[in-house]
């Protein structure tokens, strides 16, 4: 495989991680705009671990996850209760503060006669640790589609379990699900906490990946598309976001003849897909009926 | 003391282009009961029209806010088209992804057809701030505040004197029963978007041309703005989307002269972040799905 096709498929395996985590808030109807946040803490602190620290990528990832957990949680404890768009704005606030805070934080560590750490706007850079320990681009895509493919297993067999359909039945109703005796709070803020994991996982990846990250990384625009992606994908499977970040990423690094002008394709063939199908591709009616 | 005052004239200057910029959003959301992402993308597709308008004819300010407000309207009714008419009565979730997917379709074609990072424009007054006692006072900032005070009174009465507006509180208030008593609401939709997308445009133009440059990140920044400003007001509420963008004004230029300009967007997320968690009276939090 060629350099080039190694980093679309790793690309397109960072930012379905990303995809999976507004996923599973979709289908359990909340509506995030802020998704960004945690795929930028779980960078942050991953970097912090392997750069300064020295720490080993595992535990990194590892604390990444438990911070974007963290942080989820922590904004969703509070505004649970809102719907829509309500919550959605309360996500969005919550990223843009992080987004600042990540503006803010000034810690520098000398290392080796380098200054390594995060440097407010000027971003963080020297996140080395695959390279350092010689990890070929093939492993490390090894390792980001096999850490994917587990969570993929892992939320596919979730859904096919009570939870997931007490899931299904939160997002489509929450009221009725709460009168069939369903601790709609205590379950929401569980997933809200899975889904800042996993898109902390993503992000620690993804700094591991760059080596370079700034904050501008983590705005709006990539919350939307991490949005987008299960949206186009479609609702009914796990692998819809998967689909939906291969399309873009496959779609707008792989047709180069269409260079300079893959945007206005794409952004016209999502909305005119969403016309026809408003819960993406494999949405699920289609999922239904292949099961069959 | 003449700091705070002096902080709280540009506060109400910043804050007339917010509370149009809420206005315009207010309208869509009122009517359609979706937030449009693209709004102010669409403003920012006005701009880089008016934009390359400047750089490749002489041409006054006239001309250029002629060309921004008809391709700002014409971008508007576009994004209405493709993304909020087919999902009228479907998925809130779909318009707004459909109306991101635009974004990025008119973001594509600004760079495409003017590709620097940052293009100058006309400055709407060449002459610098007028002397008001110890205050000094720009003159844009108080063409921003009449054109504001203009645009909410034609507004009003849009919407409080006329048969158009009668039908749009109709479909604000109930769109099924507005539909059943005879209004087309789809016509009332479009027409509204154009106007919000008018709305939008001129204060666009007053801020293109008072901060003389434009970037695409005009169309990030005018739709945080104008959803910041409309969710401090109390989501839905005209009177309440101008109160917003007013309190939003002067929030951060307040809060920029004693903490510097990051803590000034912190401080204005925190607050509508804590306005939210409490569910503040005024915002509605338990009757909107």
């Amino acid at each position: 495989m060629d350099e080039y096709a190694i980093g679309v498929l790793t690309n397109i395996g960072l930012i379905s991680f990303l995809g999976l985590s507004a996923y599973v808030l979709l289908i359990s109807g909340e509506l995030s705009f802020g998704q960004q946040a945690f795929f930028g803490i779980g960078a942050y602190a991953a970097g912090i671990a392997t750069a300064m620290f020295a720490w080993p990528l595992p535990l990194a990832i590892a604390i990444a996850m438990a911070g974007g957990a963290t942080a989820a949680a922590l904004v969703a404890w509070p505004t649970l209760r809102l719907r829509g768009l309500y919550f959605a704005m309360a996500t969005l606030a919550a990223a843009e503060m992080f987004r600042i805070a990540f503006e803010l934080l000034h810690w520098q560590v000398e290392l080796g006669g380098e200054r390594v750490g995060p440097d407010g706007t000027q971003g963080f850079r020297g996140i080395r640790w695959i390279f350092e320990r010689g990890v070929e681009p093939l492993g490390f895509l090894a390792l980001v589609w096999l850490l994917l493919l587990a969570f993929v297993l892992g939320i596919w067999w979730m859904e096919r379990s009570r939870l997931g359909a007490t899931l299904r039945a939160v997002g489509a109703d929450p009221e009725l699900a709460r009168s069939l005796g369903v601790d709609v709070e205590r379950l929401k803020l569980a997933i809200v906490a899975a889904s800042g994991a996993l898109a902390a996982l993503g992000g620690a990846l993804f700094a591991h990946h760059n080596t370079y990250i700034e904050p501008r990384n983590f705005d709006l625009m990539l919350g939307v598309h991490s949005l987008a992606y299960p949206l186009i994908g479609g609702l009914g499977t796990v692998l819809g976001p998967l689909l939906g970040a291969a399309l873009d990423i496959g779609v707008l690094e792989g047709s180069r003849f269409l260079q300079g002008y893959r945007m206005i394709v794409f952004g016209g063939l999502v909305a005119l897909l969403l016309i026809f199908r408003p819960r993406g591709l494999l949405d699920e009616n289609l999922v239904h009926r292949l099961k069959k | 003391m003449s700091d705070f005052l002096q902080n709280t004239l540009d506060g109400l200057a910043a804050g007339a282009s917010y509370a149009l910029l809420a206005l315009g959003f207010t309208l869509i959301f009122g009517v359609l009961r979706r937030a449009n992402l693209s709004y102010g993308p669409a403003i920012m597709f006005g701009a880089y029209a008016a934009a390359w308008t400047s750089l490749n004819f002489h041409v006054g300010l006239g001309v250029l806010f002629a060309v921004m407000l008809a391709t700002t309207v014409l971008a508007g009714a576009y994004v209405e088209r493709l993304a909020f008419a087919p999902h009228r009565a479907g998925s809130a979730v779909a318009a707004m992804v459909a109306s991101f997917a635009l974004w990025m379709q008119f973001e594509e074609v600004a760079t495409l057809v003017l590709p620097r990072h940052l293009y100058a424009f006309p400055a709407l007054y060449e002459g610098g701030p007028l002397p008001l006692g110890a205050l000094t006072v720009r003159v844009e900032a108080l063409v921003m505040i009449g054109v504001a005070i203009a645009i909410c009174g034609a507004v009003w009465w849009l919407l409080y004197r006329t048969r158009f507006g009668a039908a749009v509180r109709a479909v604000i208030d109930n769109p099924i029963a507005a539909g059943l008593s005879g209004i087309s609401v789809p016509a009332v939709s479009i027409r509204i978007f154009a106007l919000a997308s008018a709305i939008g445009a001129v204060a666009g133009f007053l801020i293109v041309t008072t901060q003389e440059q434009v970037t695409p990140m005009l169309g990030m920044w005018s739709t945080l703005k104008g959803l910041l400003a409309m969710m401090l007001g109390g989501l839905g509420s005209l009177p309440g989307a101008v109160i917003g963008g007013l309190a939003l004004g002067l929030i951060e230029a307040h809060s920029q002269w004693y903490l510097g300009p990051q803590l000034r967007d912190f401080l204005a997320y925190f607050l509508l972040f804590v306005l939210l968690a409490v569910r503040a009276p005024w915002m509605n939090t338990r009757s909107a799905s």
